[in-house]
């Protein structure tokens, strides 16, 4: 647990209590609604959890340090980009496998690109996402997170 | 069975991954365990952050008034709602999904959609302890860069979604209001008169000039058996709950 869960969990449990002993009935009332809306996603996430377990088994880090190594820019970009939206890799893994590959000499272009979408594109989370926001609210972010994260690794590229 | 089938089909995405790990099991085992093994990580993560999602999304339905969040984050909370968001996001905890429950409900007290994007962005985006990891493998600077770079782009994300996204296009109906909230309320354009409910639940419903009307306000929390069976046989469908 990273100590931001940590403080989250102490911060929200001291309120829980606050809320306990200050209205009983109202703080489980509203437990009960919440509870109703999270039931309705809670399949959803597992299924997406298990969907993530296929895809790493079918695309491992190593082959996505290939396709970003790759010589074509422009291809690499957008194949690395591409494959960050899909993939939902935690950082501890994703900062040591791009920056093997920085320090190899690889162009940071596609590796800026992949570690953006990585976490701000989120393929596997659209319909979860859809559901509570709307189609229309979910391409636009998606879109446009897509978009950006192809902009700010050529700004990157050019920077450094 | 046919409870069966609609659960299935209400976890449609759930039952389709399922069988693709069964498919898998039967014609290649190894890849199907490497691939559970996998999920492990993503799953114990859940389980240490949705309790808490769960908690803190009810004690904000609960405590937190409508008018303190829509002049926090609200359409005119301006530069100031969209630096709270910005910071909010920061210092939030959990992969991305933990954070839709979270914006779901403060876009329903009031927050404005521009704010709930910023905060969705940074919350998947911007961790400190991301940022240190980052910094380590990648140098400093590589971080900082594309640590300005990427709120930038956040920000003006957020203004080019607020332009395309109406409040009005995010359903909201499937985050059920406090019961409090909702009053016993009879459709008078429905009403035709007929006084079946006044016949099921007497305490509750009279006529008044042939139509039927509430004798006192009455939350769906206090709802009784009578009430339910008169919403349930009231001929034109004209009895029901309203904020």
């Amino acid at each position: 647990m990273d100590i931001f869960t940590i403080i989250l969990w102490i911060i929200t449990g001291t309120w829980f209590i606050w809320s306990i002993i200050k209205d009983k009935k109202r703080t489980l009332n509203s437990i009960k609604m919440s509870g109703g809306m999270m039931k309705n996603m809670i399949g959803e996430i597992i299924g997406i959890l298990f969907l993530i377990g296929l895809i790493l088994t079918f695309i491992p880090p190593d082959t996505i340090k290939r396709y970003m190594g790759q010589s074509n820019t422009l291809i690499s970009t957008i194949v690395s980009a591409f494959i960050g939206s899909i993939t939902l890799i935690p950082a501890f893994v994703a900062f040591p496998l791009v920056g093997s590959l920085v320090n190899a000499g690889a162009n940071i272009v596609p590796v800026v690109a992949f570690l953006t979408t990585l976490t701000m594109v989120g393929i596997v989370t659209f319909p979860l996402e859809k559901r509570e926001f709307g189609l229309r609210f979910t391409t636009a972010r998606n879109s446009l997170s897509f978009i950006f994260a192809i902009i700010i690794a050529l700004l990157m590229g050019a920077v450094m | 069975m046919n409870a069966i089938r609609v659960k299935l089909k209400n976890n449609m995405f759930l039952t389709l991954v399922i069988t693709t790990y069964i498919v898998l099991g039967i014609l290649m085992p190894s890849k199907a365990i490497q691939s559970l093994n996998n999920s492990l990580y993503y799953i114990k993560e859940m389980l240490i952050i949705m309790p808490v999602i769960l908690i803190l999304t009810s004690l904000i339905e609960a405590w937190v008034p409508k008018k303190s969040i829509e002049k926090a984050l609200g359409e005119d909370s301006g530069f100031k709602g969209s630096v709270f968001s910005f910071l909010l996001g920061s210092f939030s905890a959990g992969p991305i999904y933990a954070a839709f429950p979270v914006c779901k409900m403060l876009l329903k007290k009031g927050a404005s959609v521009s704010n709930i994007v910023v905060m969705l962005s940074t919350w998947a985006v911007i961790k400190i302890p991301m940022l240190v990891n980052e910094a380590k493998f990648l140098g400093p600077k590589f971080m900082a860069i594309r640590w300005v770079l990427t709120t930038i782009s956040i920000f003006i994300m957020a203004y080019i979604t607020s332009r395309l996204v109406k409040k009005e296009d995010i359903q909201m109906d499937d985050i059920l209001t406090n019961e409090e909230e909702l009053m016993l309320n009879i459709n008078e354009q429905y009403c035709i008169g007929c006084g079946l409910c006044t016949k099921i639940s007497s305490e509750t419903f009279v006529m008044e000039n042939k139509k039927a009307k509430i004798i006192i306000e009455i939350s769906k929390l206090e709802e009784n058996e009578n009430i339910k069976t008169a919403i349930d046989k009231c001929p034109a469908k004209a009895i029901g709950y309203k904020k």
